[in-house]
């Protein structure tokens, strides 16, 4: 029966439109996502990527078209029921809190997992105390994991572009998501980095969070993704294992222009 | 050295008590009281402005408002129904939950500058129906022989006493202020300020927290308000004019954002201080304002913010040598 | 009854034309730089105190001259306040020091002027007086002046900027800094005429409403805030918007007394500007735009 989720299926877009005054940013575009799965969405600059991840995450509203996860459609909600759900995101150019130190920025993102409301801490100290130290020592075993535990008293503003880019990815890590969209994880890193942060996208794949990542750098998407969806103004035009999509003669010529088409 | 740093900590908090509770005993000029109870009045008011405004980097300009109301809701209570103004201020604080919700909704649709013009025409609305609705509010005249607090059937009927009532309540808001600021809700707060997309991405509901920073300095506000009326034991709508609003904005700044201890710094500068200066008569206020947009160019987080620059640069400098 | 209601709507479009022009001046700062100049009430007073209480009472020059010294006066005040204060404001981390510096830089220009003229009021007696009679319309000469010099100013303003290379570069730092940057306009200096120009329109106004009320410190803190509802109604930063907003605000405001007291007719344009705001933040500026 068609539009009953598959109990495999974890995301399922579908026919989802956006046009912006005229322009058709994304054109009826169907993606399935599977359970256990580094899902990639690639295409060339401008081709809508990044307002794909928008309007799953609730940051655009949907022209047209559906996203259900789980299931459950949830296009147009607010971004935080949709964090609150178990979807994640990192951002394409970082937006972390400029006046706070990485553990804190961590801490930000786990306060949705918190129950205290202000009432009760205002007469309740004693359980206050108590959350506090949960949310630091899950920060703190996050950032111990990603490996930046010396860093955690550091303002985020006089750390590298890389750290913080991990920074980010541990926030997001910090709301217990299910599934974790990263919009160019690699972007900005050098080889060094890049294969640092990929030993730790594989780590948390590994914990049991799903990935969605939008990524330029054809390394890492053909090295860690076992899905690929290759989008061009806003539609899909081809869809595949690594191996099925670099074959793929519509790929090619989006790529490197017609004039390589065989 | 971190032991030390302890004691003395402990050290100077116990003198600043100490100062404080002793204070109505070196000061005999009854207006230097006033002035001081004025200065603790303020200092609420200012903890409250900062929730909204330092941390959640929300523009109030329209304290005057809220102030106003909490004054207003005490003075009329009591003297229209002879109440006692214990009544006052727990009505005061239904008043702010009510305003901070009222303001706050707004806050979810707009931000920045249109906020601002927003909460300036909210207490200019509430300053004209103040002064016009004068058979309700007494018009310009004001209300008088607003009744002081009493304990227990001790009144309070001096300034003296009255500022140890003020020293208690203030200090009580204050430490709840420190509480707030240092928890996960001054942490949301300042997300909402530095970058709301991310803090929505984290799951933050902007919508609710905004409203809570509202709630929190509108029922400050309207404390503050209160405690004013029976402070002077008459009020007139012309004391709660745009001036106000930004007075507390000032104070704030000076002081520095998102700091208690510079909110009540910066309450007691802004009050205490032109009197001190008396000397300079005339000029006070033009010196003022000038250092005020030095420090909002120079020094934008504040008084708060000045040994830690002077520690930062004696430290980048032994790096050097 | 229609012949008072005329009355008012003429006395509503004198008004209206006054809220049109604060409007302008603070948009034309706020386009290019973004800042909101809260100390722009400030400099219309300074206007009228430069005019009246130094030239015009103090020198006793004939008012034209006056009018033209105090232009002159407060295109280079504009000047100094550009290159002194709103440059080094518009770079700073937060929008919150940006406002508090302007909110400063209005307190030192008032408490400069109580220094300088004193607390006590001013008129300027015999300045734009008279009435015209048409049936039993009343027209004050004042009214008719303020209708025709602000029109004068619209249409000089709206040729600076369509016509000239200055007005030119204006319209280009409003949309995009950095490419205008790029292009070779000086954006400093650009800005720094914009807020020259944003003075000499506060000078208009200061001078426009000087038969109207009192020069004192506080003369033009309402008609600063009304500025700031019509340029909401009309859509912020939209100036076309920002005169159909004044000119809205005025009549409305006027008429609103038929029904209400007059008291509360300061009341009505605030509450008119809370309501468009919560409802619709861009104001006529949408209207205009979905027609298209």
């Amino acid at each position: 029966m068609k539009g009953v989720a598959n109990v495999e299926t974890v995301l399922k877009i579908d026919h989802l439109t956006k046009k912006f005054s005229g322009l058709v940013a994304v054109n009826d575009l169907s993606i399935e996502m599977r359970k256990h799965t580094i899902h990639a969405l690639i295409g060339p600059n401008g081709s809508g990527k990044s307002t794909t991840v928008n309007l799953v995450t609730g940051f655009l509203k949907t022209s047209e078209g559906t996203v259900k996860y789980h299931g459950e459609e949830i296009q147009d909600r607010p971004i935080h029921e949709i964090s609150r759900k178990g979807i994640s995101r990192t951002f394409q150019n970082l937006k972390l809190f400029k006046s706070m130190t990485v553990l804190e920025n961590l801490m930000v993102g786990g306060h949705s997992k918190t129950e205290q409301g202000i009432l009760n801490f205002l007469v309740n100290p004693v359980k206050a105390r108590q959350e506090e130290k949960m949310l630091k020592e899950k920060a703190e075993d996050i950032l111990n994991t990603l490996g930046m535990y010396e860093l955690r008293n550091e303002n985020i503003g006089n750390i590298a572009y890389g750290r913080q880019k991990v920074t980010e990815l541990g926030r997001a890590l910090m709301c217990d998501p299910k599934l974790l969209f990263l919009d160019e994880p690699a972007a900005g890193l050098n080889p060094t980095e890049r294969v640092e942060f990929v030993s730790i996208l594989l780590k948390v794949f590994e914990s049991g969070i799903d990935l969605f990542l939008i990524e330029h750098n054809m390394d890492v998407v053909m090295n860690i993704s076992n899905m690929i969806t290759v989008i061009n103004f806003g539609t899909k035009i081809a869809e595949g294992t690594p191996k099925e999509v670099q074959n793929d003669t519509q790929v090619i010529s989006a790529y490197l222009g017609d004039k390589y088409r065989k | 050295m971190k032991e030390n740093k302890k004691y003395l900590k402990i050290f100077l908090y116990t003198l600043l008590a100490i100062v404080l509770l002793i204070l109505p005993e070196i000061i005999s000029n009854s207006y230097y009281q006033l002035l001081i109870n004025q200065t603790l009045i303020n200092a609420i008011v200012v903890m409250g402005l900062n929730y909204i405004t330092g941390m959640t980097g929300q523009m109030n300009m329209g304290t005057g408002g809220i102030y106003a109301l909490g004054a207003y809701g005490m003075a009329l209570l009591t003297t229209k129904t002879g109440l006692s103004p214990w009544l006052g201020l727990l009505l005061a604080i239904v008043l702010g939950l009510l305003i901070g919700r009222g303001l706050g909704y707004p806050s979810l649709r707009i931000s920045g500058i249109y906020l601002a013009l927003t909460t300036i025409a909210f207490a200019e609305v509430v300053r004209l129906l103040l002064t016009n609705w004068s058979d309700f509010t007494g018009g310009a005249i004001g209300v008088q022989g607003i009744p002081k607090f009493s304990i227990f059937g001790y009144t309070l009927d001096t300034d003296q006493k009255y500022y140890y009532m003020l020293l208690v309540l203030t200090a009580i808001l204050a430490i709840t202020a420190k509480r707030i600021i240092s928890s996960k809700w001054g942490r949301v707060f300042q997300s909402i300020k530095d970058n709301p997309d991310a803090a929505e991405a984290c799951g933050v509901n902007i919508a609710q927290i905004k409203i809570l920073a509202f709630t929190l300095a509108a029922v400050y506000g309207c404390i503050g308000g209160a405690l004013y009326s029976c402070l002077m034991g008459y009020i007139s709508s012309n004391t709660f004019n745009q001036d106000l609003s930004i007075n507390y904005l000032i104070m704030m700044m000076l002081g520095g954002i998102g700091s208690v201890a510079g909110n009540i710094l910066g309450a007691g500068l802004v009050t205490i201080l032109p009197e001190m200066l008396k000397v300079l008569e005339n000029y006070y206020w033009l010196i003022f304002s000038i250092i005020m947009l030095i420090f909002a160019i120079f020094m934008p987080y504040g008084l708060v913010s000045v040994p830690g620059k002077i520690m930062r640069y004696y430290k980048s400098k032994k790096k050097r040598w | 009854m229609a012949s008072q209601i005329i009355q008012l709507i003429i006395n509503g479009v004198a008004m209206g034309f006054i809220y049109a022009l604060v409007s302008m001046e603070y948009t034309i700062i706020y386009n290019s730089t973004g800042l909101l100049n809260f100390s722009h009430d400030k400099f219309i007073t300074l206007g009228a105190y430069i005019f009246a209480g130094t030239f015009v009472l103090g020198i006793g020059v004939n008012p034209i001259v006056g009018v033209l010294a105090t232009i002159i006066t407060m295109f280079l005040f504009g000047v100094i306040v550009a290159v002194g204060i709103f440059n080094p404001l518009r770079n700073m981390p937060s929008r919150l020091f940006a406002i508090m510096g302007t909110i400063a830089l209005g307190r030192i220009i008032s408490e400069a002027i109580r220094l300088i003229y004193g607390a006590t009021a001013k008129t300027v007696p015999g300045f734009i007086t008279g009435v015209y009679r048409i049936g039993s319309i009343v027209i004050s000469k004042a009214t008719l002046v303020i209708i025709g010099v602000s029109i004068l100013v619209v249409v000089i303003l709206q040729i600076y900027m369509m016509k000239t290379k200055a007005g030119k570069a204006m319209r280009c730092v409003n949309q995009n800094k950095t490419a205008a940057t790029l292009m070779g306009i000086n954006v400093s200096r650009s800005i720094m005429i914009t807020i020259a120009i944003s003075a000499v329109i506060c000078t208009i106004i200061g001078v426009l409403v000087v038969p109207l009320y009192s020069i004192n410190v506080s003369m033009s803190n309402t008609i600063g805030l009304k500025g700031y509802a019509a340029g909401i109604i009309g859509g912020f930063g939209y100036l076309p918007g920002a005169i159909i907003g004044g000119l809205l605000i005025g009549v409305i405001e006027n008429l609103s007394t038929v029904v209400i007291a007059p008291v509360y007719k300061d009341c009505v344009s605030y509450i008119i500007m809370i309501i468009v705001i919560l409802i619709q933040p861009r104001g006529l500026r949408a209207l205009i735009r979905r027609k298209k």
